[in-house]
């Protein structure tokens, strides 16, 4: 196992196997950067160039490329509010809004250091858990996934806001994401469910041109009406002083980025959950971590635990997905699945054949992510100072390129015109729910969730009737469920008394 | 104007709600079971908040901008959100892209003529290097440009 674990180290650091991968590193670099151009998108236009390679180069270059793009996708979506991935949308809420403070170096340097860990335990985690993953993923059927959903979606609605009312905006919030995830084709029947009989709605509502406009839109008027830069016109030392105190936030709560790290690689593993669901999920446990509902109010605001959570997340994912892909020939992913097309490619078989006979090379992959995020993460605190000094960049300069990237990026997912008309109206959408106190994430996280959820929940009916309800993982995710709605209750209550005292 | 964004809201919600629950009736089950069950409570949710918005009397705390400056602000940013896609419809992206940063800097920006061209030029050039010459995506000709044959 040693020996194969440092052969695949060999394998990685081969002259070709690496300038393959750092070219792949440079590649996803500018990929993440740029809204829209997604990292399943490039995967798919890269596939063709690894014919003729060798196997660890060619996984050194598409896994290179693909394990850097979030990194990178979180400074766009920190420092303009534009998710540069829809695996990093979450991010915003609150690294832009430490942007927005004069904090963008700090949360880059957050974002980064979580990022890092993230991979690092994703890689891990791939591993290590290669021979031990097989029994619990086949614990996990259509109903403890569909459970898995509920839960995530519970998460997130109920720390939405605060009190009742707050509540009832986040359910609402999660559910009008539910509902717009079923327009298009059902997939079930066949019916096409709202589609006013519109044939780019029956492919369903394309998840890159909702979330440009919910996220983009709002932050352009605001800058707009602001009328000054992104840090709101604080000079730019403060501005990209503080990564240094963004690396030690990742430490002083090691344990919370530890945690939404093992998240991250918990839903990357489960099969057809995706990446967007782990950030959400990530951002809900790292509110959740908050001790008093006064210190949860600060989450949206541009608390550091809302960029730690979903930072490391979304990288530790990768490794992840890997696991299922490498093991069972199950991709947990848009982009495993296409990673899986590079498996036939090059002549190999995902399964028990990648775990004993080409066990190096599993093992190379595993290298890959790391080298190739350690690569990344350096390169962009290098370059760090300048990055932050971007938000302070004056709005009249900001507001027209800003423009340009989130029409090429929202054209880009379908290369229709409809793809933008769904970015404006989701625009007004999203600006409508800023001036009216209601969270986002909820929304994303049912449109992410609802088509997943609608067809687990269809086939543990159609294949259990109504006894899945009382499987043992079905119960302990619906008690799950219950608790993360009523603790923010429960803890108000406490607070309430406390202060009575 | 806090709670009227949130009126607002949760009625588009409950009509999009009534409208999905009413449309779904005439649909198979397999078709219609995800719907119902997320159909039904929406709608319940947004009447609750709508009644809690009618009721609440709490007015939104004060901003740094007056509230008529910020809303003509908001209007002139959607006016030139919109410009731009009128734009990229009639010109095509090519032409919309640096006709826009252009009029946008010089108009909106109060920038100089000579620095705005010179701006506009190289965020066409990015654009076009990266988007159209190097990553190959398809940008159509604007529907004028196809009308008057040169699409």
């Amino acid at each position: 196992m040693l020996d194969a674990f440092l052969q695949g180290l060999l394998l990685v650091l081969q002259w070709k196997a690496l300038a393959f991968m750092l070219f792949g590193v440079a590649l996803g670099f500018w990929v993440g950067l740029l809204p829209g151009l997604g990292g399943a998108t490039t995967l798919a236009l890269m596939l063709p160039f690894v014919y003729t390679m060798q196997p660890a180069e060619a996984f050194a270059f598409l896994l290179g490329m693909h394990s850097v793009v979030t990194t990178t996708g979180d400074i766009t979506s920190i420092l303009f509010g534009v998710p540069g991935e829809a695996t990093t949308a979450a991010i915003i809420l609150d690294g832009h809004a430490m942007a927005k403070k004069g904090q963008a170096g700090r949360a880059l340097g957050a974002a980064l250091t979580a990022s890092l860990i993230g991979a690092l335990i994703g890689a891990a985690a791939l591993a290590l858990a290669i021979p031990v993953v097989r029994p619990l993923v086949l614990t996990f059927g259509s109903p403890e996934l569909f459970m898995l959903a509920i839960v995530g979606l519970a998460f997130i609605a109920s720390l939405s806001a605060q009190g009742a009312r707050g509540m009832v905006r986040g359910f609402l919030a999660g559910g009008l994401g539910l509902m717009l995830a079923m327009i298009g084709q059902d997939p079930q029947a066949g019916v096409a469910r709202y589609t006013g009989d519109s044939l780019y709605l029956s492919q369903g509502l394309d998840l890159v041109p909702v979330l440009v406009g919910l996220f983009a839109i709002p932050e352009i008027i605001e800058l707009v009406v602001r009328g000054t830069s992104i840090a709101g016109g604080l000079p730019s030392q403060r501005v990209s002083s503080g990564a240094l105190e963004g690396v030690k936030d990742a430490f002083r709560h090691i344990g919370l980025t530890l945690r939404c790290s093992l998240i991250g690689t918990f839903i990357g593993i489960m099969p057809g959950l995706g990446g967007s669901v782990a950030q959400w999920l990530a951002y809900g446990h790292a509110s959740q971590s908050a001790k008093t509902p006064a210190e949860r109010e600060g989450f949206g605001k541009g608390d550091v635990r809302g960029v730690l959570g979903p930072g490391a997340a979304c990288n530790s994912k990768e490794g992840g997905a890997l696991i299922p892909t490498i093991a069972f020939g199950v991709p947990g992913s848009t982009a495993m699945a296409i990673l899986l097309g590079a498996f036939f490619l090059l002549g190999l078989v995902p399964g028990p054949d990648m775990l004993s006979q080409h066990l190096a090379l599993t093992f190379s992959m595993v290298w890959t992510i790391v080298i190739a995020n350690v690569v990344t993460v350096a390169v962009c605190f290098l370059l760090l100072n300048r990055l932050a000094a971007l938000t302070t960049v004056r709005v009249s300069l900001l507001v027209p390129v800003v423009l340009v990237l989130v029409f090429v990026g929202s054209y880009t997912a379908n290369s229709q015109y409809a793809d933008i008309v769904v970015t404006l109206v989701f625009g007004v959408v999203g600006w409508l729910m800023v001036r009216a106190g209601w969270a986002r994430a909820p929304l994303v996280l049912g449109l992410v969730l609802g088509k997943i959820a609608e067809n687990y929940l269809y086939i543990s009916v159609d294949r259990y009737a109504a006894a899945w309800l009382g499987r043992p993982v079905v119960v302990v995710l619906l008690v799950c469920a219950v608790a993360v709605i009523a603790y923010p209750a429960i803890q108000g209550w406490r607070a309430k008394r406390a202060a009575r005292a | 104007m806090h709670n009227r964004a949130s009126l607002i809201l949760s009625s588009a919600v409950a009509l999009f709600a009534a409208w999905g629950l009413v449309s779904a009736m005439s649909w198979p089950l397999k078709a219609k079971l995800f719907p119902l069950v997320v159909g039904i409570p929406l709608l319940c949710l947004a009447i609750a908040e709508i009644i809690y918005s009618l009721r609440d009397k709490s007015t939104e705390p004060p901003r740094d901008i007056p509230a008529d400056v910020e809303r003509h602000r908001s209007l002139v940013a959607a006016g030139w959100i919109l410009a731009f896609f009128a734009a990229i419809v009639l010109l095509g992206f090519d032409i919309a892209v640096a006709v826009f940063v252009f009029l946008y800097l010089v108009i909106q920006g109060k920038e100089r003529w000579i620095f705005s061209a010179i701006f506009a030029a190289a965020t066409w050039a990015l654009f076009y290097g990266l988007f159209d010459r190097l990553l190959h995506l398809p940008f159509p000709a604007g529907w004028l440009l196809e009308l008057l044959g040169f699409g």
